[in-house]
């Protein structure tokens, strides 16, 4: 069991409303980003001179240009339903992690500068300028926002906290606040087309190293190719796939799957990622080049199809926001969707009976499924509202034959977030991450004592990430976490060794 | 950026203590990253140390995990080429803490 | 308006400039809200994936509360029960803005009565619950509970002009048709009309700056309004010029 140097959240029959802490968690800050980073991802590489001027400015433009920013500062009746709804809360306690509350720091700035009525009452109508002071909070409490969407599936008017987190991040981005996790991996996105900055070369050796690892373990060549113009799918995953594990069994699963369907597939050393930090950061412009690196790779490798890999946020902006950042898709076959999620790819060859499972290769695990936040309130899958919960449980259920549900109350369009996403999976910022995991843990740890349960599969990057490394604080080994695909790994039959 | 002192010399290094310059690297640093990590050094330690200074020596990146436990399998044994006896060698992972020791930087992205 | 006593007159100028303030804010706000741009297709899924099944939640939500209902049943009773008899009192009070009063407002005014009767109650509780919670009293400002204690001031003082006072409700009604018509006449001089209206007055002044305008917002909230098609049909950013 990892040990932290602060107090855990009980976790036993699930997690409880705390009474609230004031401040329990103002003393988590993030590192700041270098000037480098800064310059290269667009913004000013120091704190500008006026920067309380800038940062007013900015905020006006994006009430301008962003109907939810203008339409949620004005709206919230503060009746207090997400109050108890975001993890980062319910784990900390801390009263600015309720959703209303963070919205509220910007909220008070608003009003004091944009509101007759702030403006005329101040402290009254709590506005408030946007003092060092206000900007430290800011830094702090929007750091603490996963941008998970949860808060909005209850609020009686949607108001998404994510919306104005994202906004507050867009505009200390502007005067030169940013933070070094997120604006260090989009410089490197930038530079190399991938969040780890993996060049062309380590990318080729990694991908013959599994060629021969897989070849090794069941006597197939399954291929890994690179780059291959005239593949009829172009597969775009996210890096930490060429690298972490359990990523990339999940990796393995994924080309697995095309051999098996004997679909011609190439990844791309030019968009080598299909994670976009753009969006944690509300920088429309960054989401937009990462976003636009892929469709132009997938254009260049004369592809027919795109298919993406198992990562949350990703999935989101490449769901929701691509066809408006990068499209239209012209240069794609009509017949499939853009992009088409590895789980709609696999799930379809299911149904078609094009795969051969061994269900009983997985039968050391009971299976729980985690829905991954930005999945379940940011995309779809398949053509019915709600397909991106049955798809991969479809998928679960056709390679494993213990699968069991956890509570629906923390899972589907109520998931808790795994507490690393929205740019959080930083390790500066561990307590948050741990203490804001507790919900899910608990969710967890239920039918893991309950049901036998001993593994929950997910299709995120950055939820298995955090999991590996927060749920042993929970005493809940980092083998329970596993990528769907890495199940379907398990089970496919290839008709080899 | 913060400098730390190791056998009277100055080392630049990042806000999670990894190496800014690569060539201030030495066996010694090491040790002493290692020490600040409550890592003990032992002969396994160092494959997994020496390793990783190869692999980024000719990728100018760390390896795949899977590379890793691979190689430190062929080294030191089968029983000992996997995730958990890695960990058990780094507890802080061996992407970011092994990483941390050999002087690489640290690994960023969804890791 | 000559003729009118002083009174009359304060309050009539004072009724059309409120009028002025409660429609020109209202309209400046709703403009902007219908004016500025998604940019990008943000609906929180699951949505429906048709513009007629966005449509249709929407109703259901905001005849319902059924978002809230999820988030919190306590909180959901206290102001869907306020809501409801606020537009059941409102109905009750079109009866003295029209004439001839249509057969549909003389049918109801016996519910809306009791609904008149009862909302001091949702308003009571919704009251103690900003207080009773440690989580709703962080939250809560003076402006929260400053609507609150003016909406029950406006009710009470309705029931008090109603039961208490019994006030000449033909002559209020032919004050509040003569605003309408432009053709003001003298207001009874009712201190119990008085300070009801006057309240009333504060009550619409102060809408437009407030989250009073959750009440016209919800109709333009995008994680709600938006179509959860973006595979299938291209959404163009407007102010992308690219």
């Amino acid at each position: 069991m990892a040990k932290a140097d602060f107090e855990l959240p009980n976790i036993e029959n699930g997690v409880r409303v705390p009474a609230i802490k004031p401040g329990a968690m103002a003393h988590v800050k993030y590192h700041p980003a270098s000037e480098a980073h800064l310059s290269k991802t667009g913004f000013p590489a120091n704190r500008v001179d006026n920067w309380k001027e800038v940062a007013l400015a900015k905020m006006n433009e994006l009430m301008g240009k962003y109907k939810s920013l203008q339409l949620f500062l004005d709206v919230c009746v503060k009746c207090g339903a997400c109050a108890d709804k975001c993890h980062y809360f319910l784990g900390t306690g801390d009263p600015n992690n309720m959703p209303v509350a963070r919205q509220e720091l910007m909220r008070k700035v608003y009003r004091k500068n944009f509101t007759v009525g702030g403006a005329l009452f101040g402290g009254l109508a709590r506005a408030e300028d946007l003092t060092e002071e206000v900007l430290q909070e800011w830094m702090t409490y929007f750091h603490q926002c996963s941008q998970c969407r949860r808060c909005s599936v209850f609020c009686p008017f949607g108001i998404d906290t994510a919306e104005i987190s994202m906004a507050a991040r867009e505009i200390m981005d502007s005067i030169g606040a940013g933070q070094k996790y997120t604006l260090e991996i989009i410089a490197k996105v930038h530079d190399t087309g991938n969040n780890l900055g993996i060049p062309k070369n380590a990318l080729i050796g990694t991908l013959e190293f599994l060629e021969e690892d897989v070849k090794e373990a069941t006597g197939v060549d399954v291929k890994f190719p690179l780059d291959q113009k005239g593949a009829e799918v172009m597969l775009i995953v996210p890096s930490a796939d060429f690298f972490s594990s359990p990523h990339v069994d999940s990796l393995v699963g994924y080309a697995k799957v095309f051999h098996a369907a004997g679909i011609s597939y190439t990844f791309s050393s030019h968009a080598s990622e299909f994670a976009n930090f753009g969006m944690f950061i509300g920088s429309y412009d960054n989401t937009k080049k990462i976003a636009t690196r892929i469709a132009d790779a997938g254009r260049d490798l004369g592809v027919k199809r795109i298919v993406v890999g198992e990562c949350g946020h990703a999935y989101r902006v490449a769901y929701s926001f691509w066809n408006t950042l990068a499209g239209p898709f012209d240069f794609l076959d009509k017949n499939y969707p853009v992009p088409t999620h590895i789980c709609e790819f696999t799930e379809e060859l299911i149904r078609r009976n094009a795969l051969t499972l061994d269900k009983s290769a997985n039968d050391e695990f009971t299976v729980t499924y985690h829905d991954s936040c930005n999945v379940a309130r940011g995309s779809r899958m398949g053509t019915e509202p709600g397909g991106q919960f049955e798809i991969p449980r479809n998928i679960l259920k056709a390679v494993c034959n213990k699968y069991v549900e956890m509570d629906p109350e923390s899972n589907r369009e109520k998931t808790f977030c795994c507490g690393g996403g929205g740019g959080l999976l930083s390790d500066e910022l561990l307590e948050v991450r741990v203490k804001g995991a507790a919900p899910k843990a608990a969710a967890l740890k239920e039918v893991m004592d309950n049901q036998g349960v001993n593994t929950m599969a997910m299709i995120c990057a950055i939820c298995k990430a955090q999991f590996t490394k927060v749920l042993p604080y929970y005493d809940i080994p980092m083998e329970a976490v596993a990528g769907v695909h890495q199940l379907v790994s398990n089970a496919i039959q290839l008709g080899g060794k | 950026m913060a400098t730390i002192q190791i056998a009277g010399k100055n080392i630049e290094v990042d806000e999670d203590g990894y190496l800014v310059n690569l060539e201030d690297w030495s066996e010694e640093v090491a040790n002493s990253l290692a020490a600040s990590e409550q890592v003990e050094m032992s002969p396994n330690h160092w494959e997994v140390v020496n390793f990783l200074r190869e692999y980024y020596q000719e990728y100018k990146i760390a390896p795949m995990i899977r590379i890793l436990t691979k190689e430190i399998g062929k080294k030191l044994g089968k029983d000992k080429g996997n995730t958990k006896y890695l960990y058990e060698l780094y507890p802080g992972g061996p992407a970011k803490q092994a990483c941390k020791i050999a002087g690489l930087p640290k690994p960023t992205g969804c890791v | 308006m000559s003729g009118l006593s002083p009174l009359s007159l304060v309050y009539a100028v004072l009724s059309y400039a409120v009028t002025a303030v409660f429609f020109g804010g209202l309209l400046h706000k709703l403009w902007g809200y219908a004016v500025t741009p998604n940019p990008l297709n943000i609906a929180t899924t699951p949505a429906p994936a048709t513009r007629g099944g966005v449509i249709v939640s929407n109703i259901v939500n905001i005849a319902t509360f059924s978002s809230l209902f999820k988030g919190n049943r306590w909180t959901w009773i206290g102001g869907y029960a306020f809501h409801v008899i606020l537009l059941a009192v409102f109905a009750r009070h079109l009866r003295l803005f029209l004439h001839p009063v249509p057969p549909l407002l003389v049918l109801i005014q016996p519910v809306a009565l009791l609904g008149a009767l009862l909302l001091p109650l949702p308003l009571i509780y919704l009251l103690a619950r900003r207080k009773a919670v440690d989580r709703y009293a962080w939250i809560s400002s003076p402006a929260d509970y400053f609507v609150l204690v003016l909406l029950l001031l406006i009710g009470l003082s309705g029931l008090g002009l109603k039961f208490v006072s019994h006030s000449d409700m033909v002559g209020i009604k032919q004050f509040l048709l003569g605003l309408v018509m432009a053709s003001p006449v003298d207001m009874p001089p009712h201190p119990a009309f008085i300070i009801h209206f006057t309240l009333v007055l504060m009550l619409a002044a102060y809408f437009p700056f407030s989250k009073l305008m959750h009440a016209g917002g919800v109709f333009f909230s995008p994680t709600r309004t938006m179509v959860d098609d973006p595979r299938e049909r291209r959404h163009v950013n407007p102010w992308a010029a690219k």
